[in-house]
């Protein structure tokens, strides 16, 4: 669906875009990453609460705890599952982004070394999203409680303003961020605050499982 | 020879001993029937062993393993069954055994022998949610026996069965250390059930051992303390009563 946004503004308005100088690739994120972002993160955190709610329904997770897997071994396991499926739909998106450019821009098709790198930034930036969305689906038994959380936190990280850094910093509002809007420095500032949280989070998740087992 | 013994092995929480101390011996090939009411700390005992709760002190050996530091070589060679079955209910009775297949590491025709052993083949495809009560409590069963673990631990497995159910659960479990050449240790809070079963018991009440034999120990152990011995369900339940009553008055 958000691989459809871009597709879809530009039909209707391509004329306000295609007249810009400024780069297509630039262009197209500008006028519809926000939504995109959203969508993305929203499709996140719904996976993540049907991936425990499957093992929390029918108290499949028991049976887990009861055979020679770790629990955290399983969480890097739904982990690697979501990294994979944003993988797969950042490749859409950006084929539609691709669309885009080769049908409104034809006479400017130099920026695909840009479009990649924006790509694989939101690769990197979505990771925290992805870890954190886990750690909350995998605190709360009630799939309701857990998503209620992980869209309020969506909404939230929309709300907030972009250009403060330490605000952006939210797990959840990482992925709005713009790789052509963002300064150099900023890059790989986001970059490593990106790889920082995802181990803060890994940590936490830890954490929640020895709490649990010693509660038990 | 013991497969499992425990020492002290208490469980407490905010001001409640679930388990307290108790020592058992649980004898290699037989099975050993856990006894006693509600509430009594049979469960908690079984999640003790499998690492699902973890003791507040003492200790536990399996199979000449000790927890925590064998964990997965003891959970590789126990299969169990605790409280409720628990499974995928978006997954078909087959894939959710094929799961712990993988886990475990064992052939694909294990998978086809465990839903044969518990009754359930012809069910295979269709969705664990939609089992009966019945059919999910074998479906667990499968779980536990899925390639023939040498210890099994099963707690309350005939729970939701109908009469013809229980006794092929019965039969099934009194036949695994012959057939399968495994120990287990298989909790209920009815004597009448764990007496058709078992060749040794632990009677457990307020998470204290009470007593701990084979049934014809209980029946002399009864006459000697004057409990009604012609029939075990009374002498349960005297022993269980004359129990509450010490505790009561803080004997």
């Amino acid at each position: 669906m958000a691989a459809l946004v871009p597709v879809i503004n530009m039909a209707v308005r391509h004329e306000i875009y295609t007249g810009s100088g400024a780069s297509p690739v630039n262009i197209l994120f500008d006028a519809n990453w926000q939504l995109m972002a959203m969508l993305n993160v929203l499709l996140v955190v719904m996976c993540a609460c049907i991936i425990y709610n499957s093992e929390y329904a029918d108290n499949a997770i028991q049976k887990m705890r009861m055979l020679p897997v770790h629990e955290s071994g399983m969480y890097f396991g739904k982990s690697a599952l979501i990294i994979l499926m944003c993988m797969t739909v950042l490749l859409i998106e950006a084929c539609g982004v691709v669309f885009c450019i080769d049908y409104w821009f034809k006479g400017n098709r130099g920026d695909w070394d840009l479009l990649f790198k924006s790509f694989v930034y939101e690769m990197v930036l979505i990771i925290p999203a992805v870890l954190f969305s886990l750690f909350i689906a995998s605190a709360f038994k009630n799939m309701w409680t857990a998503l209620g959380t992980g869209v309020v936190c969506v909404f939230m990280a929309t709300m907030l303003p972009a250009g403060n850094f330490l605000l952006s910093l939210f797990p959840f509002a990482m992925p709005f961020q713009i790789f052509t809007n963002t300064k150099a420095d900023n890059i790989s500032n986001f970059i490593i605050a990106a790889v920082i949280e995802s181990v803060v989070i890994i940590i936490m998740e830890f954490l929640l499982i020895k709490i649990r087992r010693l509660s038990e | 020879m013991n497969i499992i013994e425990t020492r002290n092995l208490t469980k407490t929480y905010a001001g409640f001993t679930a388990v307290s101390g108790i020592n058992l011996h649980i004898p290699k090939g037989a099975v050993y029937g856990f006894l006693g009411p509600n509430g009594a700390g049979k469960s908690t005992t079984m999640k003790m062993f499998l690492g699902l709760v973890k003791p507040t002190s003492g200790s536990f050996v399996i199979d000449g393993m000790s927890y925590p530091e064998n964990r997965t070589e003891i959970l590789k060679r126990t299969g169990s069954f605790i409280e409720s079955p628990a499974f995928y209910g978006n997954l078909t009775g087959e894939e959710n055994l094929d799961i712990i297949r993988k886990i475990l590491g064992l052939p694909r025709e294990t998978v086809d022998e465990a839903l044969e052993i518990t009754g359930i083949a012809q069910y295979k495809k269709r969705l664990a949610k939609k089992y009966s009560l019945g059919m999910k409590q074998r479906l667990g069963l499968a779980s536990a026996l899925i390639g023939k673990p040498p210890i099994l631990i099963l707690d309350e497995p005939t729970n939701g069965l109908d009469p013809s159910g229980i006794h092929e659960t019965r039969a099934l479990i009194r036949s695994l250390p012959q057939r399968f050449n495994c120990t287990v240790l298989v909790s209920s809070h009815m004597l009448s059930e764990i007496e058709l079963m078992a060749d040794s018991i632990g009677i457990l009440n307020h998470g204290r051992l009470l007593f701990e034999g084979t049934l014809d120990d209980l029946r002399r152990n009864a006459a000697l303390q004057g409990y009604p011995s012609d029939h075990l369900e009374d002498t349960f339940l005297a022993m269980v009563e004359e129990d509450n009553r010490q505790l009561k008055s803080g004997v």
